[in-house]
């Protein structure tokens, strides 16, 4: 078997005084849909902040293509290939569609490959191409999403890590998202999704992780998750 | 004419004003630093320009960059060095921290430099358009101040520092997550900063007499721009600017000149009591 692109090892992390994540263990191929999924405040969150930098890392390891990640500063570990889309989208209020677009960007140089990216996001999501001028922040909650994610992507990771994909967002909406991301994965990116509603989650990705008090309680295959009766009661309400 | 005279004096000196404030608009908006040195650099500018044309017979325009460089360079060094130190503690800490700094520089400049008025003199000469009298190194030092005034707002919308500049200040988490480092601009803002304070002490210095102590009436002249106009925009500032050359100019022409200051400071607090939220209730800088 390959080394997975990313694999965590008993990852623990929190805030200050406050230990949040217990030894996490997750590894994510490359190319492949993953996703996270618990109950509120397990710790979901914090691990993609831990992952992507901004929450420190107490003790555990963080290897992104076999190298170390933990400890690494956020733009070295988005300049290595990881690229988080935020819970509640986070779009910088007062700027242009395209200028968010842009600031995914930020640490690219190759503006002629920039250029490239943005016809790409904009060729998977052509509303944005239509409100490329308008204030990010004015924009619909799904087409806010379709910005946050597409942000993302300009980073040109190799890992895009998604926060509450759904939250918030009508089914249709939602169903859109997931045919996006499809295709972005079908070019290769990997992408871990975070989700409140498990059964659009398993829909999406092939292996899933549940998370609970800040430890990995069960892992494995979506479909074989979604026929666990503890999952079918404690998260699909069957 | 007495009218047009005067509207003419308060926008010269109004684009001044906006130059000036700008600087000092920007690390407040988006440092949430209120920055105490910013007079005092201002005055750093203007006798470092002087001293260059007069003492090295450097054209005063380029003495001007020179010295709006080696100002970011200093603004640079200070916000990276000092103030990011203690960049999230009350913005108290962060003011007392920048007062004590104008306190050394202020003492540095009274000794490096002269304590009589300077003045950079290009002897332009004065238009006169019908009865309505122009010098033209104040109207040169307008264009200045409006070019300055404008190359920064478009450098804050257009390029990518001023992209990530914009973002640090509306969303600092999700600004890290684009992989900006928020200390490196932070220091880039106040830098910038430091940089329009110079450049806008270089204009003052060849359009007026400059003095080491006019650091407190600069400082307290960005706090008025910044009140009438709003915190956190270029637009903000030239409005605040233009209202407060206009008001001076006027309270000049009716009260007599020693009033035009004190007319700027009560229109301040008239507005700070009529609107105290004027300060904080602008969020962002655009
Ligand atoms: N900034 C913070 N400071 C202190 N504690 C925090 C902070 N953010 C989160 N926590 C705590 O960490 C725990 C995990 O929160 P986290 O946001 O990671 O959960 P989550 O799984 O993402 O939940 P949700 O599904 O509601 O988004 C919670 O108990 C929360 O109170
Ligand atoms: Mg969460």
């Amino acid at each position: 078997m390959p080394e997975p692109l990313l694999k965590v090892e008993s990852l623990h992390a929190g805030y200050g005084e406050v230990r949040v994540l217990w030894g996490v263990d997750i590894d994510i191929e490359a190319g492949e849909i993953a996703c996270i999924v618990g109950s509120n405040g397990a710790g979901k969150t914090t691990l993609l902040r831990a992952l992507s930098g901004l929450v420190a890392v107490s003790s555990g390891k963080l290897l992104f293509d076999g190298v170390e990640l933990a400890g690494l500063p956020a733009d070295q570990i988005l300049a290595r290939g990881i690229a988080h889309v935020p819970e509640g989208r986070r779009l910088f209020r007062g700027m242009s569609v395209r200028d968010n677009l842009l600031l995914g960007a930020y640490l690219r140089s190759d503006k002629v490959e920039i250029h490239r990216d943005l016809d790409y996001v904009f060729s998977i999501f052509p509303i944005l191409k239509e409100r490329q001028h308008q204030d990010a922040t004015t924009l619909s909650g799904g087409e806010q999403q379709m910005c946050a994610v597409a942000r993302g992507i300009m980073s040109r990771p190799r890992l895009l890590m998604i926060d509450e994909l759904s939250l918030g967002l009508a089914p249709r909406m939602v169903e859109r998202l997931g045919e996006a991301l499809i295709e972005v994965n079908k070019i290769g990116l990997a992408i871990l999704i975070v989700e409140q509603d498990v059964m659009t989650a398993f829909e999406l990705a092939r292996r899933g992780f549940v998370i609970e008090t800040g430890v990995v309680r069960m892992r494995g295959n979506t479909q074989m998750l979604a026929k666990d009766p503890m999952i079918r009661q404690a998260y699909l309400g069957l | 004419m007495l009218y047009v005279q005067m509207l003419v004096n308060g926008i010269m000196l109004g684009a001044l004003y906006a130059c000036l404030a700008i600087g000092f608009s920007l690390v407040w908006g988006v440092l949430n630093v209120i920055n105490m040195l910013h007079g005092s650099l201002l005055v750093l500018g203007g006798y470092l320009t002087y001293t260059a044309w007069h003492d090295y017979g450097v054209h005063p325009l380029i003495a001007l960059f020179a010295v709006a460089f080696a100002l970011f360079l200093l603004g640079y060094a200070i916000q990276r060095i000092l103030i990011n130190r203690v960049v999230d503690m009350p913005v108290l800490v962060t003011m007392t921290l920048t007062f004590a700094l104008d306190l050394i520089l202020y003492n540095f400049m009274i000794v490096y430099f002269t304590a009589t008025p300077v003045r950079v003199t290009l002897n332009l000469g004065v238009i006169d358009a019908g009865g309505i009298f122009v010098p033209v190194d104040r109207l040169a030092g307008m264009v200045l101040a409006l070019l300055l005034t404008g190359l920064l707002y478009v450098v804050l919308r257009r390029s990518r520092i001023g992209r990530a500049i914009v973002a640090v200040r509306m969303d600092r988490s999700a600004a890290m997550l684009m992989g900006i480092r928020v200390e490196h601009i932070y220091a880039i803002t106040f830098g910038i900063g430091a940089l329009m304070a110079g450049a806008t002490g270089a204009v003052f210095a060849m359009v007026y007499p400059m003095t080491t102590d006019l650091d407190f009436t600069f400082l307290g002249k960005a706090f008025i721009v910044c009140i009438i106009g709003g915190l956190g925009s270029v637009q903000g500032a030239l409005v605040g600017g233009l209202v407060l050359g206009l008001v001076e100019s006027i309270a000049g022409q009716f009260l007599g000149p020693q009033y035009a200051l004190t007319a700027g400071f009560a229109l301040m607090l008239v507005l700070l009591v009529a609107m105290p939220t004027g300060l904080t209730g602008v969020k962002g800088f655009e």
